[in-house]
């Protein structure tokens, strides 16, 4: 699958090869390439495994037709170093056309002033309605830089099976029963797989609490780790993650928490509902067997407070087609693209007007309930380096392996306060 | 007794020598599911190929791995003609300057390159050289550089300039006295010396990271292997084949110059 | 035993020749070494975080960033971590090869052509992929090294998570360091002990010489200088060691790993603080420098 898409994408300026200048948009004055001769080719960075090859091919099919002048060639990137890469890309004097960047990540980039300035197509795009959790991010002073994108949110996924087997009916509704039924669970299979270092699931517990990662009174920024909502937060995720066997130092991506629950033996765990195609996708034969349900909250009447993770589109400053540029980037935020890849994905779509493409979806079901919860990092440019620098993380690790979550929380916050403050 | 206290110390030396390397390939040989066991098997009990097909048919596999292998085999290549001269001026010459040379050769070795990362992209950027393989090649050069300049000057240093000095008495030119006297007896050096900057090039990540941004094409295998990574995670099974096949050819430079590297330090230290 | 070589034409110079050939050199290093690092030393004494990177426009601040970088105890931190980490990592290198190169010397033909064939393939192994080996090794849940220790009746490592800990992190740092580095060293060393000539230990034998004497009063002699150039380059090695700790800790947890290199790289990548990182960078040069100061006159001489 990855192979075909990666192949897809190297094959682009290959299959477009239609010759004509009619594109109509190219107004823009720096283009060098702007000749008549053959199509303008646009380098699209779209990040691995955001979308599957059968929708990234749907979308070029669709956008072939309607921009007959302009090629694609879309590129995957890898997440390993993908700071590094992106800010080299914005420094660049010949950039990518487009890119995806993560939500957390975005304004970081907006505000380098390697981005350019999309305030004025927010009406044409019609941005009124769009997540909150993705247009926020992208948006410094009063000016969008990052187009809003997709939107997901974590749900429990479960083994339907051995619910059944330890004769659980109807997923909980509140913590306490959660708790209860994992508690529950045969002791032969792992009842949930927590991964020590899951910090966006951390945060909603946090956030449950009426806490938050970190708070700003306008002039200065402080760590939330160390407040009494953060100790409760993590208090409930230790206990969570002591009914399973999650490596407590390390994320859900090592080992792939997907292959851990594509074995069978795994009861629950905790992932955008898209992981269920991972999983599937490792083992067949769970197909029909996996259930979704939103994190519960404190009570039956309110989720989990859930992390909106998502991504926005930018268009780099350094770019040499700007007007073709932002042809992509309609065309990825439109209708079209918005409600396949809903469907497809099980992404939540950058407009409201735009969910019920996800009706009748159960793992997506179950996720716009949690979104109802939805909260995101806090908004500040240096909220990337926090991340990079891993302090959540380690500080998960320290308190789940008999650490302090009073002495711990106070150091990790005194580092987010730090870097959170820095002047750019 | 001596005996086989002797032979059990160089029997564990070998077991840690080798074990990492065998788990390497034992796990890329594992279907996934016997990788995600709790008790390791020791054993392919079921082999399997499905790792290696991951790795082999991942788009741009040979791309990369011909990127790999130009970027790395024109640095060390361009790195011995240069460093030759070099030590051959070093070893054999006398001129103002020389020892202050030498130093800064030595120093040059101590250059920390990550930390460069950041003037070089700037510019690579100011003279057109950003994503460019042979701004690549270039910059793994320099990087070996040095260390191949205090190494050959060490193979040099070993050559008697007698065997130089009847050559040029029989009337062969310095050049042709160096062609066909110093040179033979210099090419094993040479090679042993290629094998260091073979290896740096070959594994460097940072820069082909940083340097290479719109050519995808232009990749090269270290960016490549570390693909495996994603948002699902690791898969340590077709990482384990990636990483086997990653390191095949440094293993097959190091069967054929390994035994000449060691002679050719000791003679350096011994007589430089 | 530094014997002057006799020069080809005693006394006189070479005329322009010399400079011809190092030319080369001198323009490469001018254009990808000499340029980035005056570059890196420029940055150093500008603010010149990402704006500046992508718009231009750097402003100099003087030494303000050197006196951040100086006045910061995170920084003192990362130092002595640092000499800790070259100190221990380079006398465990020495003592294991020496050790190593002794025994391969002793050993009977067949053993000895496995143990330096089991040498060379550790030594041809590419950082990258040895990274992962070791992160595979080590692995809490399904890594083999917990699986031998529960086994063997410690079941403290039943899921021990040794990437949790900075101490353990740190060890299986060093662990990896030196597995990588003992072949490069123990074979040379042994090739270096080839060259002793027997006679030496022959005499020293009948004089009624231990092992240890003998290795003190002639083995190690008779190989200063080889012994000497290995060290050296040992620390250089070890000290700038960085994409190994990249790899497997990211300095982590909690900065237990965090060598300088390691240092430099997080501010100026992760942080984007290019002007702390170019600092920070220029100071490790000068320390690596003053640490080797007393070999490079050797080299000198």
């Amino acid at each position: 699958m990855r192979r075909v898409a990666a192949a897809a994408a190297l094959l682009a300026p290959v299959l477009a090869t239609v010759l004509s200048a009619c594109s109509g948009s190219t107004k823009d004055a720096a283009a060098p390439a702007a000749s008549s001769a053959g199509p303008v080719k646009l380098t699209v960075w779209f990040m691995k495994d955001s979308f599957t090859d059968d929708v990234i091919d749907r979308f070029k099919a669709g956008f072939a037709k309607d921009h007959s002048g302009l090629a694609l060639d879309i590129q995957i990137q890898e997440w390993d170093g993908i700071g590094q890469k992106v800010t080299s890309a914005l420094a660049s004097n010949d950039a990518p056309d487009v890119i995806e960047v993560g939500n957390t990540q975005v304004a970081e980039y907006a505000a380098s002033g390697g981005v350019t300035d999309l305030t004025g197509k927010t009406t044409e795009l019609q941005g009124a309605d769009w997540l909150p959790g993705l247009a926020e991010p992208g948006k410094i002073d009063g000016k969008q830089y990052g187009i809003p994108w997709y939107a997901a949110n974590r749900v429990v996924i479960y083994n339907k099976d051995l619910f059944a087997k330890a004769g659980i009916t109807t997923p909980p509704a509140t913590r306490d029963e959660w708790v209860a039924d994992t508690t529950k669970l045969n002791k032969g299979v792992q009842r949930i797989y927590l991964p020590g270092q899951n910090w966006y699931t951390l945060a909603g517990f946090i956030w449950d609490e009426g806490g938050d990662l970190a708070t700003s009174d306008g002039t200065a920024w402080k760590g939330g780790l160390d407040t009494p909502q953060a100790a409760a937060g993590i208090g409930f995720y230790k206990e969570l993650q002591a009914l399973g066997k999650g490596p407590k130092d390390s994320d859900e991506a090592n080992p792939p928490q997907a292959d851990v629950f594509a074995k069978g033996d795994v009861a629950q765990l905790i992932s955008a509902p898209g992981g269920a195609g991972a999983i599937l996708k490792a083992n067949p034969a769970l197909e029909g067997k996996i259930g979704f349900f939103p994190i519960p909250g404190k009570t039956a009447d309110k989720p989990g407070a859930v992390f909106t993770g998502g991504s926005d589109l930018i268009i780099p400053a350094a770019s040499t087609h700007q007007a073709e540029a932002y042809e992509v980037v309609k065309a990825l935020a439109g209708e079209a693209f918005q409600t396949d890849m809903a469907k497809a994905m099980s992404y939540v779509p950058n407009r409201v007007a735009y969910a019920s493409a996800l009706a009748g979806n159960e793992g997506a079901e179950a996720m716009a309930k949690g979104a109802a919860n939805g909260h995101t990092t806090p908004n500040t440019p240096n909220w990337g380096a926090v991340e990079a620098k891993n302090v959540i993380k380690d500080y998960m690790t320290k308190v789940l392996t008999g650490g302090d979550p009073q002495a711990e929380g106070t150091k990790a916050s005194q580092v987010i306060a730090e870097i959170l403050n820095t002047k750019s | 007794m001596r005996r086989v206290l002797l032979n059990l110390s160089g029997l564990v030396t070998l077991v840690i020598a080798v074990f990492p390397v065998y788990w390497m390939v034992l796990t890329a040989f594992k279907p996934t599911k016997d990788i995600l066991s709790e008790t390791p098997a020791f054993w392919p009990a079921h082999p399997t190929f499905e790792h290696f097909h991951t790795a082999v048919t991942t788009a741009g596999f040979w791309q990369f791995w011909r990127n790999s292998l130009t970027v790395t085999v024109s640095a060390v290549l361009l790195a011995l003609v240069v460093a030759m001269l070099a030590a051959f001026a070093v070893a054999r010459l006398t001129w103002r300057g020389r020892r202050a040379f030498t130093l800064l050769v030595f120093i040059a070795q101590m250059a920390p390159w990550e930390a460069l990362l950041v003037s070089i992209f700037i510019i690579s950027r100011d003279t057109g050289m950003l994503d460019k393989l042979s701004m690549l090649s270039l910059i793994y050069f320099m990087s070996t550089l040095p260390f191949t300049i205090v190494t050959l000057r060490g193979f040099l240093a070993a050559i008697p300039a007698d065997l130089e000095e009847a050559a040029l008495m029989d009337g062969c030119s310095r050049v042709s006295a160096f062609r066909r006297v110093v040179f033979p007896l210099l090419a094993p050096g040479l090679m042993a010396t290629s094998l260091f900057g073979f290896i740096t090039a070959w594994n460097e990540f940072a820069f082909a990271n940083a340097l290479i941004i719109k050519n995808q094409a232009d990749r090269t295998l270290p960016v490549w292997l570390s693909s495996f990574g994603n948002v699902y995670g690791t898969d340590w099974g077709a990482t384990m084949a990636a990483s086997t096949l990653f390191m095949l050819p440094v293993l097959l430079v190091f069967l054929i110059l390994q035994r000449r590297v060691a002679t050719g330090m000791v003679a350096g230290a011994v007589k430089g | 035993m530094p014997i002057r070589r006799r020069r080809l034409e005693p006394g006189r110079m070479s005329g322009f020749w010399p400079y011809l050939l190092i030319a080369p050199t001198v323009l490469g290093a001018a254009y990808l070494l000499v340029y980035p690092v005056v570059r890196t030393v420029v940055i150093s004494l500008q603010h010149f975080r990402i704006g500046e990177l992508i718009r231009g426009g750097a402003r100099f601040v003087g030494l303000e960033n050197y006196q951040e970088i100086l006045g910061d105890a995170e920084f003192w931190g990362v130092v002595r971590r640092t000499i800790a980490w070259t100190v221990i990592n380079v006398v465990l290198i020495m003592v294991l090869s020496t050790a190593v190169a002794l025994m391969i010397a002793k050993l009977g033909k067949r053993m000895r052509l496995a143990v330096m064939s089991a040498l060379v393939l550790t030594w041809a192994t590419p950082i990258i992929a040895a990274t992962t080996i070791f992160q595979w090794l080590f692995q809490s849940q399904l890594g083999v090294v917990n699986w031998l220790l529960t086994t063997v009746g410690l079941d403290g490592f039943r899921g021990y998570t040794w990437f949790a800990n900075g101490n353990a992190t740190f060890t299986i740092l060093v662990i990896l360091v030196v597995w990588q580095s003992v072949p490069f060293a123990a074979l040379t060393l042994y090739a270096g002990l080839t060259t002793v000539p027997g006679e030496l230990y022959e005499a020293a034998r009948i004089d009624g010489a231990t092992a240890r004497q003998q290795f003190t009063s002639i083995t190690f002699p008779v190989l200063r200088t080889l012994f000497g150039l290995i060290t050296s380059l040992e620390v250089i090695w070890v000290f700038k060691c960085f994409a190994q700790i990249w790899a497997i800790s990211r300095g982590g947890p909690d900065g237990a790993t965090t060598t300088l290199p390691v240092y430099a790289f997080q501010v100026a990548q992760s942080l984007h603080k290019y002007d702390l990182g170019a600092a920070v960078s220029t100071l490790t040069v000068l320390i690596l420098i003053a640490i080797l100061y007393v070999h490079l006159r050797q080299v000198e001489r």
